[in-house]
């Protein structure tokens, strides 16, 4: 029961039971009205009956030529909606408009090394492992690079593995 | 700010590049090096200056810097030959906007551009430092200008056009334009079309909006039908604008054809049926705009419109309705999708309203969602706004059918765990405020869900222990109901067992934000603050939810004596708050920019949202208040603050203006405890009655009006402790000098500013003054209550204050000089400082609201009184030689010195008798303590009373089997003990006596310095 929509500037002071996850990070505001301003297609809320938040996605599009990518900076779910595939439904918004709006060739996203479930979970989604970055979390956890190739990629070369880790002064973008 | 480069004034981008780099790098002592050099070639190049501004500015030296920048602008504005270039412009703008002088940078780019009209890059700059000053008139016209100027056609040249659009659209949505401005931006914008085209989505969408507010509907659809609809690519998007469109132009039917196409593509998509249902109804509330609704708390549910449709036409238009949902139903198989399942109850619900309802429909609506999604967490919230409907006697039957369902399904254990607590919790719901059960019933349902929480644990054992485990909830719904019991048999018991099971579950998984919130406020209702706030911390609340839940821990911080704590929540959340106002202009610009027209609007509007922030005003009056609680005990350092505060001038204008400001609310309040909806209220400081805490509508309009007066007291304070202070010394000297003059500005300032605040009490000042002459009689006045007592006082404080140098009002009793309001004061003081100590139980989880009013009697009126007499009696010594005093003089200011001393005197007694209880406190060993509150839960035989699950909860721990609930829980429960959480309340609450007791002795030490003082004399 899901109707999904832009996020607004409103919702930040509604996401407090999202955001109340220690997992979820909550970001200063010039992070989130910057992804407002530049992407508001890829910034989406999920919210259901009795106007509740149940979750979000936050995430850009950037790169050139073949790089030419969306990218997932966060997806979130309130505890009272898991087990829903609410992040799976976000997900293939944000994919959907990479690949069709943007003409992305694919969509990637970093996760904690450690975080398995949801290595798992994007696993599910059609996510490959595509490169370990070295010292990514703070400095010390490894981070995974995980990518998805869109139908623009048609021979799926941006998600061939890269055969050694790489550190985090080595990535094309932020 | 390295991409900064290029040919600035002349000076070649070789020379300028490692300053930039310094600078980025932070090496400004370095960045300065290089400066300097570079100075000492172009002296009077004015992009030299700038940069060497910033450096110093950076450097944290503002004085220097802003004359260096100064300095430039000058030379820029002088030199007619010198280039304006926009290197230099915007490195100025800097320098000035981290000076607090965007008025400055706006100057030099108005003159740069008065100088080089035709300059798009210096225009852009200009257009930018009208964002800046949220100057919508003159963004406008900028706009206007470049629009014109710039010649090529596209998208570049509509962007500028809708810059200005934007800005016209500014003035009437934030600022004081008129609706009819609209016109021009929509003439604007058609003349624009018809020779140029639309080429950006977010052009369309501002197009659309402003056609929308002067309800233009049929021409903004005419619009999206045509040939720019094709902009928008979201196609829902486009099906969403083009349903509420026709819905607000009144043609019901398109519009619900459209919503009804919509979840065909989406099907779970709740908000769309309700639009489709709504417009099979026309019911036109729905599209009511956002000053009706506040868009952070929306209704819950639609509210029952009478709806203008016969009968007749109501029936066949929830037929229409009802076939679509089954449709909807049939093509889903998907059974993750509650929207078609939903929206069955939906439709029996609005028959309900209509008078037209069948509970048993409703209820079997309910039962399937229930054997679809019962073991959904989210399923008592998606039902509850449905079961409202329904009398008293319909919900016991629909908990019966629920109950024997529950029973019937057979499913997995995770699934009939879920179910289980989706029946606990909508008993909950349904049995509402739980008075018309038994005690014993409650303690039965608590039972079993601890039992059922302990058996369900081995489920979680290999889950990873940062995720959510199985049956979570069960131990915030004990904690519930083991509240409600306290609050109807006033057995603390109670708490202290809510609290155990609540730590036992932290101990298990330490993640869990809804244990941590309710842990907070149950430690706060017992006086532990400081236990309070170590899980409020452990929350991690930043940035932006501050905002939102910071009111969990802030008004208690506020009357408590952890200062330091207090102070540091408040830095961190002005500071935020602050540090947006500064960069949101910037990141609009960002919106503007990058042509996101629609989030420029959004942008403002948020800014202002949070500038009218209630929790703002609150924390910025407090903070100042903290800072005059905290240096209280020494004038001189008291008289610093004040300064600071421009004595009191600044919070006295925002006394004055907050009545007239519309105040926003922007906390979170769904995140609180059933027993304080919101921070003004808490059950169970009242007697028990029946409440209903759920669905929760909190009255916005009721909290803002008594808010505002709150802050309007608050912000009269300052003023009234400067003027206060600067009142005593006049009296004193006017003693002293015998014919020298009382300031009359001050006594007649004072005077005012006690007649507001008597209002603000509800009274004139003559009445306010009959209240207090009343209490010398000793007797307690039947308008002086525990919520108001401290603002009588802190009036009386000042009250007197006047006195002492106004001829107005009071002669000296019979008693020498002494006031006799100086008499009543200390009477009340001590009365009522001695009460709160007398009827304060030395009882560990005893209610803390006693002890509050006790330490904000002390750290407030006694503080402000405090200040009083030592701005007295520093003016009975003033500083350098004494005067030689007449006889006359002489015995006058002895009449005062008297009066002084029995003050003194008098309070000193009161605070020794304060740190005496405190010490007697104290001496209790801690075993007896523990034994106490263990007591409280031991049953001992007992069959009745707390402790039921407490006794479970020991059995488990005790006989726990580690290969059953593997590793880490049972390790993790072995380091865990119930005699460490005792302990932990007991230390907590000690820590803020501690804290309570250095205030007490501090000011002790204070009275006792000014009786040596008096001796002197």
């Amino acid at each position: 029961m899901t109707t999904i929509r832009r996020f607004c500037c409103n919702d930040l002071l509604r996401f407090a039971a999202v955001n109340l996850d220690h997992l979820t990070e909550t970001f200063n505001m010039s992070f989130y009205m910057t992804y407002l301003a530049r992407w508001p297609d890829y910034f989406h809320v999920a919210e259901g009956p009795g106007n509740r938040i149940m979750g979000y996605i936050m995430g850009k599009v950037e790169g050139q030529g073949e790089s030419w990518h969306g990218h997932v900076t966060a997806v979130t779910v309130a505890p009272e909606y898991r087990r829903q595939q609410l992040a799976k439904k976000l997900m293939n918004l944000l994919e959907d408009i990479s690949d069709n709006i943007d003409k992305a060739f694919f969509v990637d996203l970093f996760v904690r090394a450690s975080n398995a479930p949801a290595i798992k979970m994007y696993e599910k989604l059609g996510y490959v492992i595509y490169r370990r970055v070295l010292r990514y979390y703070s400095g010390e956890e490894d981070g995974l690079d995980m990518r998805k190739a869109l139908s623009r990629d048609v021979e799926k070369k941006s998600i061939i593995p890269l055969k050694r880790p790489v550190t985090p002064d080595e990535l094309e973008y932020d | 700010m390295a991409s900064k480069f290029g040919l600035a004034g002349g000076i070649p981008e070789r020379k300028v590049r490692p300053i930039w780099d310094a600078i980025d790098s932070r090496q400004f002592k370095n960045a300065l090096k290089h400066v300097s050099t570079l100075l000492a070639k172009h002296p009077n190049s004015p992009y030299a200056l700038a940069l060497k501004a910033l450096v110093l500015e950076r450097m944290g030296k503002p004085d220097e810097a802003l004359s260096v920048a100064l300095n430039a602008k000058e030379l820029l504005y002088a030199n007619d030959s010198l280039l304006m270039d926009d290197l230099t412009l915007s490195t100025l703008q800097i320098v000035f906007q981290r000076l607090d002088h965007l008025d400055l940078a706006t100057g030099c780019y108005e003159h740069a551009c008065s100088k080089f009209p035709s300059n798009l890059e210096l225009m852009m700059g200009l257009f930018n430092c009208y964002v800046r000053e949220y100057s919508f008139v003159k963004q406008q016209q900028t706009a206007i200008k470049m629009y014109k100027h710039y010649q090529q056609v596209g998208e570049e040249k509509e962007r500028f056009l809708l810059w200005a659009v934007c800005s016209i659209q500014l003035q009437v949505l934030c600022g004081s334009g008129e609706d009819k401005l609209l016109f021009l931006a929509e003439g604007l914008l058609k003349k624009h079309v018809a020779s140029h085209s639309l080429h950006e989505p977010e052009a369309l969408m501002i197009y659309i909006s402003i056609l929308e507010r002067q309800a233009k509907f049929g021409d903004a659809l005419e619009i999206l039908s045509g040939k720019l609809g094709s902009l928008l690519q979201i196609e829902v998007d486009k099906l969403r604008m083009q349903g509420r469109l026709l819905a607000r132009a009144g043609d019901y039917t398109a519009a619900a054809d459209i919503f009804h196409k919509i979840l065909e593509s989406c099907p779970d998509d709740w908000e769309s049926f309700l639009h489709y249902l709504g417009c099979l109804l026309e019911d036109e509330s729905i599209w009511c705009d956002e000053t009706v609704n506040d868009p952070v708390h929306p209704p819950k549910f639609v509210n029952d419109q009478v709806s203008h449709l016969t009968d007749e036409q109501f029936d066949g238009q929830i037929s229409i309705a009802s076939a679509c949902v089954q449709k909807l139903q049939a093509d889903t198989i998907n059974n993750l999708i509650r929207c078609p399942y939903l929206a069955t109850i939906e439709i029996e619900r609005r028959k309900h309203l209509r008078g037209k309802g069948n509970d048993d429909n409703l209820m079997d609506g309910v039962v399937q969602y229930f054997c679809r999604f019962g073991h959904l967490a989210c399923f008592t919230s998606d039902v509850e706004m449905f079961v409202e409907v329904l009398t008293t006697d319909k919900k016991a039957e629909l908990l019966e059918k629920l109950m024997k369902t529950r029973d019937s399904l057979s499913a997995p254990l995770t699934k009939t765990l879920g179910l289980s607590i989706s029946f606990f919790k909508i008993k909950q719901l349904l049995l509402g405020d739980m008075s018309k059960s038994s005690a014993s019933d409650l303690e039965v349902s608590c039972v079993q869900m601890f039992e059922m929480y302990c058996k369900n644990l081995p489920l979680s054992k290999d889950m990873d222990p940062q995720e959510s485990m199985h049956g979570e909830e069960l131990l915030s719904m004990i904690c519930n109901i083991l509240v409600q019991l306290f609050w109807r048999t006033q057995n603390v018991g109670y708490l202290v067992e809510a609290i155990m099971v609540l730590e036992f579950g932290l101990a298990i998984q330490r993640y869990v934000s809804q244990y941590k919130i309710l842990l907070l406020h149950l430690y706060s209702h017992c006086g532990a603050l400081s236990v309070a706030h170590e899980w409020y911390k452990s929350l991690e609340v930043k940035n932006i939810l501050m905002e939102s839940i910071l009111h969990h821990i802030l008004p208690q911080m506020l009357v408590s004596p952890l200062w330091t704590e207090l102070n540091n929540l408040l830095k961190d959340y002005l500071k935020f708050m602050d540090d947006h106002f500064r960069e949101s202009a910037d990141l609009t610009f960002l919106a503007y920019r990058h042509r996101n027209y629609s989030k420029v609007i959004e942008f403002v509007q948020f800014k202002d949202r949070l500038q009218h922030s209630s929790q703002y005003l609150v924390a910025r009056v407090e903070t100042s208040i903290l800072q005059l609680k905290q240096n209280a005990d020494n004038i001189e350092e008291e008289e610093g603050v004040l300064q600071s505060l421009k004595c009191g001038i600044q919070f006295l204008e925002l006394s004055k203006e907050v009545g007239s400001k519309s105040l926003t609310f922007n906390e979170d309040l769904q995140s609180r405890p059933w027993w304080t909806p919101t921070s003004e209220k808490n059950y169970l400081l009242g007697p028990f009655e029946g409440i209903s805490y759920y669905p929760r509508e909190i009255l916005t309009k009721d909290r803002e009006t008594s808010l505002k007066r709150v802050i309007e007291k608050k912000s009269l304070l300052p003023r009234m402790i400067y003027l206060s202070i600067q009142s005593a010394s006049a009296s004193i000297k006017e003693h002293v000098e015998v014919n020298g003059s009382v300031t009359p500005d001050i006594i007649s300032e004072l005077k005012l500013l006690l007649e507001c605040y008597a209002q603000l009490l509800g009274f004139s000042l003559t009445e306010a003054i009959e209240v207090v002459m009343g209490f010398s009689n000793g007797e307690r006045s039947c308008v002086v209550s525990d919520s108001n007592l401290i603002d009588w006082l802190n009036f009386t404080v000042f009250l007197n204050a006047w006195s002492l140098s106004s001829h107005e009002l009071v002669q000296p009793d019979g008693n020498g000089c002494r006031p006799r309001i100086w008499n009543i004061l200390d009477s009340m003081l001590e009365k009522y400082i001695l009460e709160k100590v007398r009827f304060q139980e030395p009882q560990l989880c005893s209610p803390w609201s006693g002890m509050e009013l006790l330490m904000q009697l002390v750290t407030e009126p006694l503080a402000w009184h405090g200040l009083v007499i030592q701005s007295c009696l520093r003016s009975c010594f003033p500083s350098g030689k004494k005067k030689k005093k007449s006889g006359l003089a002489y015995q006058s200011s002895m009449n005062l010195t008297k009066a002084i001393t029995d003050s003194v005197v008098h309070l000193s007694h009161v605070l020794e008798d304060v740190l005496t209880w405190i010490t007697e406190w104290n001496k209790r060993p801690e075993d007896e303590h523990l034994e106490n509150i263990l007591l409280l839960l031991r049953k001992d035989g007992h069959n009745d009373g707390p402790g039921e699950v407490f006794h479970i909860l020991e059995t488990f721990i005790s006989s726990m089997n580690d290969a059953e609930l593997g590793d880490r829980i049972s390790q993790s429960l072995k380091s865990w003990s119930p005699a460490d959480v005792f302990r932990k309340m007991m230390t907590g609450k000690l820590k803020v006596l501690t804290e309570f007791s250095a205030i007490c002795e501090s000011k002790l030490k204070l009275f006792n310095s000014m009786k040596q003082q008096i001796a002197q004399l």
